[in-house]
Parts: C-alpha cells; sequence; structure tokens
C-alpha cells in the first residue's frame, strides 16, 4: 500500500530535522572535546611546572601524586604518571606507573608559545599575571623563580588497551618535569555530562520535530483540503460552482484557476448535453402528437379490418416511441437536476399491492410472492414513485424465467422504508451486472428473447430514487438472481428541488 | 356541450376538433393565448382545453387571467414541456385537470366527461348498458340480481368500455386510461385483464341473459356489445383568433 503524501512529508522533514539535529550535537561534542582536551592539558603543564620548580621526596611524592589526581579529576592513580630529572646533578624521580614509552623523542613535544592560555596556566594558583618567559619570584609560596617552558605531547601506550594519553613537560633550567594524564579520565566524565544533558535534550528535540513535522505537513496540506472541500461540493447540480482563489499562494492560484477552466468547459458540455436531449424530447412530442391523434382518428374512420388492424400496430408503435421520449426527458431533467417534485405523503404498501395485481396478470407460469408491510408511507411524487415501481415490476417480469419466482417485499427501516424486487434470471456475469444502470443498456438475454424494453427504465428509475433522497442498488447475490434494493427516506431531505 | 380549445398546432387542433365533435361535442377553436383568453370570457363554455405553449400569450397565463377576470369554466391543460413542472403550477392556478401530449382524443373525451359529471355533482352511482349494471361504489357489476366482485383495474376498464358502448377501443387507449401513461409492461395486460373479466362473468353469460359483453375486434382492440344503435351528430365551429 502506497503511504500518503502527508505521511512522507511527515516523515521526511523528521528525518531532515534529526539530521539536522545530529549534525549538531557531533560538533557540539567535538567542540567541547577540544576544549576539555586543552584545558587539560594547561593543567598538565601547571603540575609539570609544581614538580620541575620543587623538589619532592618519598612520602612528599606520593602526597602530591593523590593531589594531581584530585586535581585532573582523575579516578585514578593508575591514569597518572610522571618523572623529574635534575638538570644540575643528573638526579631524577618517578612515578611507579612510569613507562619507558613515554620517554618521548624531541620531536614528538611542541612548544606552548605565549598564548593566554599558557599565561593562565604560569599564574595559577600563585597571584599577578607574568608574562612567560619572564623570571618568576621565590621558589616557595610565590610565584616560580625561574623561566620554564612547557611543551605538550599526545600519544597511545603500546599495550593492548591502547590508552590515550596527553603529556606536559616544563623546562627549567634546574630540571625537567614530565606529568601525564590518560584521557580516558576527561572523556568519561564529560561523556556523563553529555549523557546527562541528552536525557533531557534528546526527548524534548525529538517531540519538537514531530511536532514541528506535522504542523509544516499541516500547513502545507492545508491549501489541498480546502482544494478538495470544494470539489467535493461540485456535483452534476452544481456544476456553476467556482472555486475562489483568492488570497491563496501562487501555486494554488495556478491549479485553482487550471480547474475552474475545466469545470466551465465541463458545465458548457453537460448542459448543452442534458439541453439537447430535453430540446429533442420536447420537439418529439408535437409531431408524435399528430402521429397519435392522426392515426386514432383513422382507425376510428376506418371499416376495413385489415387497415385497422394496421393502424392498431402503428399505434402501438407511437405509443413506445412516446414512452422512450418521456423517459428521455425525464432523465435529462434529472441529470440537469430539475427533476419537479410534487411531494405528498404516498402509500407505498398500496402502490406495491396495486402493482403486484398487475404483475400477477402479466406472468406466464411464474409465481409472485409478496411481503409488502402495510402502511408504509412517505414523502414523495406520486406519479414519479409509480413509475419507479412499474420500472423495477416490469424488469422483473420480463426477465424472469419461464416458471421461477418473483418476490416483492417492502419493509419499514430506522430512516425509511426498503423495497427488494428480486427474481430468478439467467445467470449475468459481474462485469454485465455492473451495466444494468447503463442507458439504453439491454441484456443479451433481451435481445436473444426479444424482449420489448427501452433499456431507459432501470436508470430513471435509479434517478427518479436519487431526487427522492434514496438509492436504488443491485443486491449482491448469486449470479442467477436479480435483486434490486431500493432505499427511501421517510422524509425527503437535503436534495435541492428547484421547483419549490 | 361546448367546448373551447386553444390550442397552436393546426394539425393538432383538426384531429382534436374532429375527434371531439364525432363524440357529439361542439368545440370552438382558438389559435393562440389572447383569442383564447377573449372567447373564454365572452362566451359561456362548460370546458375549455388549453394547450400550455402557446404563442402571444401560454396557455398558463390565459388561465390565471380567466381566473382572475372570475371565469369559473372548468379547465383541462394539454402539456408538452416540462410535464410535472407545468401539471403542478396549472393546478395550483385552478385548473381541474391535465393531459400530456401525446394523448389519445378518446381519452380526452373521457376526461371531459369525467369532470363533467363531477362539476355536475352527478351522484349517480350505476352506470347501465343493456342489462348489466356497474355499481360504481361497491365496484360490482351485477345482472339480473347475480353480482360479481372487480378489483380496480377491472372496474376502470369495463366502466371505460361501456361508457362509450359500441366504439373500439386499442390496447394502447385502454392501457392509458386505465393503468396510465406511464405504465411499462406491454399491452397484454389489457388482455389478460379482460380475460378475467370475461371469466368473472361466465356465469352471467351461462345464464343467457346477457345481451352485452366485450367483445374482440381482431387486430384492433375491444368494445362493449351496443344493445341500442345511437347516432350522434358531430357539431363543429371554429374560430380562429387573430394573432
Amino acid at each position: 500500500m502506497r503511504v500518503s503524501f502527508r505521511t512522507r512529508l511527515l516523515v521526511v522533514s523528521g528525518l531532515m530535522v534529526g539530521a539536522v539535529l545530529s549534525a549538531v550535537l557531533w560538533l557540539g561534542w567535538s567542540r567541547v572535546l577540544a576544549f576539555e582536551v586543552e584545558r587539560l592539558e594547561l593543567r598538565l603543564c601547571m603540575e609539570a611546572r609544581r614538580l620541575a620548580t620543587r623538589p619532592f621526596q618519598g612520602e612528599e611524592l606520593t602526597r602530591l601524586e593523590a593531589d594531581m589526581v584530585n586535581k585532573l579529576h582523575l579516578s585514578s592513580p593508575e591514569q597518572l604518571t610522571m618523572r623529574f630529572e635534575s638538570g644540575v646533578n643528573g638526579s631524577h624521580f618517578q612515578s611507579r606507573n612510569w613507562t619507558a614509552a613515554l620517554a618521548l623523542s624531541g620531536s614528538q613535544w611542541q612548544d606552548v608559545k605565549s598564548s593566554n592560555a599558557v599565561q593562565e596556566a604560569n599564574v595559577r594558583p600563585d597571584g599577578p599575571p607574568p608574562r612567560p618567559g619572564e623570571v618568576m619570584g621565590q621558589p616557595m609560596g610565590g610565584p616560580p623563580p625561574e623561566a620554564g617552558t612547557c611543551a605538550l605531547a599526545s600519544f597511545s601506550t603500546n599495550d593492548l588497551s591502547g590508552r590515550q594519553w596527553r603529556a606536559a613537560r616544563f623546562t627549567v633550567p634546574t630540571g625537567r618535569a614530565v606529568v601525564a594524564a590518560d584521557l580516558a579520565a576527561t572523556v568519561s566524565e564529560l561523556q556523563g555530562a553529555f549523557a546527562q544533558a541528552l536525557k533531557l535534550v534528546i526527548p524534548l528535540a525529538l517531540i519538537l520535530t514531530v511536532l514541528g513535522a506535522w504542523l509544516l505537513s499541516a500547513f502545507t496540506m492545508r491549501p489541498v483540503n480546502r482544494l478538495r472541500d470544494a470539489m467535493k461540493n461540485v456535483t452534476p447540480k452544481a456544476l456553476d460552482q467556482r472555486l475562489s482563489s483568492a488570497g491563496e499562494d501562487r501555486e494554488f492560484k495556478v491549479l485553482i484557476d487550471a480547474y475552474n477552466t475545466m469545470l466551465a468547459r465541463l458545465e458548457s458540455s453537460f448542459q448543452q448535453a442534458s439541453r439537447f436531449s430535453a430540446d429533442a424530447a420536447h420537439e418529439l412530442k408535437t409531431p408524435l402528437t399528430i402521429l397519435q391523434g392522426r392515426l386514432e382518428q383513422a382507425l376510428r374512420q376506418s371499416v376495413q379490418p385489415q387497415v385497422q388492424a394496421e393502424l392498431t400496430d402503428l399505434l402501438d408503435e407511437v405509443a413506445r416511441l412516446s414512452m422512450i421520449t418521456r423517459k428521455l426527458l425525464l432523465l435529462s431533467q434529472a441529470d440537469a437536476g430539475r427533476l419537479a417534485l410534487h411531494v405528498v405523503p404516498v402509500d407505498m404498501s398500496a402502490m406495491l399491492d396495486e402493482l403486484a395485481t398487475d404483475a400477477q396478470m402479466l406472468l406466464t407460469g411464474q409465481t409472485l410472492s409478496c411481503a409488502i408491510e402495510p402502511h408504509l408511507l412517505v414523502q414523495g411524487d406520486a406519479v414519479l414513485l409509480r413509475q419507479l415501481f412499474n420500472n423495477l415490476v416490469s424488469n422483473a417480469v420480463r426477465y424472469c424465467l419461464p416458471g421461477a419466482w418473483i418476490k416483492i417485499r417492502a419493509q419499514a427501516l430506522a430512516t425509511g422504508i426498503e423495497i427488494v424486487f428480486s427474481n430468478a434470471a439467467h445467470t449475468t456475469a459481474l462485469v454485465e451486472r455492473g451495466r444494468f444502470f447503463d442507458r439504453f443498456y439491454r441484456g443479451d438475454v433481451a435481445h436473444n428473447r426479444h424482449i420489448d424494453g427501452s433499456g431507459l427504465g432501470l436508470s430513471l428509475a435509479r434517478e427518479i430514487a436519487h431526487a427522492h433522497g434514496g438509492e436504488l442498488v443491485l443486491a449482491a447475490t448469486a449470479l442467477d438472481v436479480v435483486a434490486l434494493r431500493l432505499t427511501l427516506p421517510r422524509r425527503r431531505s437535503a436534495v435541492v428541488d428547484p421547483a419549490d | 356541450m361546448k367546448v373551447l380549445l386553444v390550442e397552436d398546432e393546426q394539425k393538432i387542433a383538426d384531429f382534436v376538433c374532429s375527434g371531439l365533435a364525432a363524440r357529439g361535442l361542439t368545440v370552438t377553436h382558438c389559435d393562440n393565448g389572447h383569442a383564447g383568453l377573449v372567447q373564454a370570457c365572452q362566451d359561456n363554455f362548460d370546458v375549455v382545453v388549453l394547450d400550455i405553449m402557446l404563442p402571444g400569450r401560454d396557455g398558463l397565463s390565459v388561465l390565471k387571467a380567466m381566473r382572475s377576470a372570475g371565469v369559473a369554466t372548468p379547465v383541462i391543460l394539454l402539456t408538452a414541456r416540462n410535464e410535472l413542472g407545468d401539471r403542478l403550477e396549472g393546478l395550483n392556478l385552478g385548473a381541474d385537470d391535465y393531459l400530456a401530449k401525446p394523448f389519445f382524443v378518446e381519452e380526452l373525451v373521457a376526461r371531459i366527461q369525467a369532470l363533467m359529471r363531477r362539476l355536475a355533482g352527478d351522484r349517480q352511482n350505476t352506470l347501465q348498458v343493456g342489462h348489466l349494471t356497474l355499481d360504481r361504489i361497491s365496484r360490482q357489476a351485477s345482472c339480473s340480481g347475480q353480482t360479481i366482485e372487480l378489483t380496480t383495474r377491472e372496474f376502470s376498464l369495463l366502466e371505460y368500455l361501456m361508457r362509450s358502448a359500441g366504439q373500439v377501443f386499442t390496447r394502447s387507449q385502454i392501457l392509458e386510461h386505465v393503468w396510465g401513461y406511464d405504465f411499462d409492461p406491454s399491452t397484454n395486460v389489457v388482455d389478460v385483464c379482460i380475460k378475467r373479466i370475461r371469466c368473472k362473468m361466465a356465469p352471467l353469460l351461462a345464464l343467457g341473459e346477457m345481451a352485452s359483453g366485450i367483445e374482440s375486434v381482431r387486430g384492433t382492440g375491444y368494445r362493449f356489445r351496443q344493445p341500442v344503435g345511437v347516432t350522434l351528430a358531430p357539431v363543429v365551429s371554429s374560430s380562429h383568433g387573430a394573432p
């Protein structure tokens, strides 16, 4: 099944917003990470300076290590390593986990030139900002007495864990200190903070994305929906309606204009067609009246039986022609929405009983059974309803198989009445059944068995049902049964009646 | 009985005039609405047969003017245009009956007669031809004290034939009168109905007291056998008003 346009619009806009959001998050993460790493490096520089400018021994070293772990936000001493080499006496000391891998060659070290960050590192935590390379104050308590340079390096250990390290080397004339920290601690700390933030941001972003996408799709669909609603109101009876393009966007204006043009063409051709059949039917009536009147006159005046029989045959044909003309006129009126109804209370039960009696007279061996509830009243046009029933009854009588059955059932429903005419007939294919209501359609059976009829009856019956706000349908039955179900509302409503 | 026919189509007017005259009615013909209105207001007619589509002044407007001029002559409308719409408007304007084109002159005669009876307050509930009597209230046919029940259709058919006893009616004419013009099923229904009436009357015929009954006229239709010959002198007068 094809996904609806709106759903697709929703998905596409959702995906796009999602992609933008992920890009922003990724960028943010990398920027924050870079910033944090820079901060870590500065601290490492600071710690290296501390180590370089003051000798530490034994216990002191352990305390220093613990202090550094704390200051650098590391989770264990394992993540920290350091070494001091004295430039004066060649003595050195190092932490327990110092590895030779950290004895990095000179090329990997990058000197930190004068930058704000280094200044900051040089200053903190002790007093006013000195310039890098400047001789600093006292070794104890005050600013460092000696000028030093800080170099940074990034490396990973060779063991399997492949941990990422950041190292700072502070060089003073009296010695050189190296402090390195595992990056994992910083990353995991940052990840924790990020995860916490994302817990709030992601659902909010999701909600906003869906809401935004939904609003966007709704906004896009609005003119289309408006157009659809307006188009729905256009029926053969209201073809003169035009859609207003005022206030619409340019794209939709073009669409509405194109639609209006199409509607105008449709209206004009529809009107022509319906006026043509109305005019044709009317123009036929005068010659038909003359023909019928003259034949009647001739019949009355003639004395020869042979001529009389001939004239009678002609009269029958004229009557047939009149009937077709009358039906065509009614159909063209219905098409133009001008089927005038003279609405009165009609006793359907009485009308059906009468018709059943007529039908009974026409049967040749078939059985007719009726189940007609008494006093079924509807508001309708008695003449047209009689025409409707005539058409249905004659249809049933014509197409019923010899010796088979015809049933007429009428009952009250909650909203109106239901009348079903059914009869056993030749098996008709579904395709042929679909054409039952087509004008001038007569089944093959009718042609083969020389059943007379105009092929307009059912089409007209349906139009009359529609004019009464009802419906006439071919019920779904076995293929050798034809059941026409008519439903009529008790009260005629919501039907345009120009005659009123 | 004097009839005013207002009809612009000369050919239609011709056969209607001759048909009505043949049934003993005096017909005056006008071919436009203005002349028709003047005639209707001047002379005393028993009935006006008014076509709706007329040059100059249409039938509905003539009817309206007649009624507002205080002319109460019964009117039968002939409609060809939008049948139902005109019928409604016509009946609202005070027409007494209507007939859709094409129509049988026989049917027009029957309508005129029915209208006359209705307006004359004809309370005669029985129709007798020969020994056969029809009771309009009980819908029974009786002959020498023996009665037969008839259905609405059977009664209507028998009455139609008996009213113009001796005259031949075609199946189409009978169909139109008894079943109405919108009845579809073939004219067979007339034959079947006549057969039923004959069956019902068979016991009466067996008594040999029936001097009259329904006769089939081969290839044409049916007639009710007339016990006594009656001839009607046709009277036609025509006046064509200036348009």
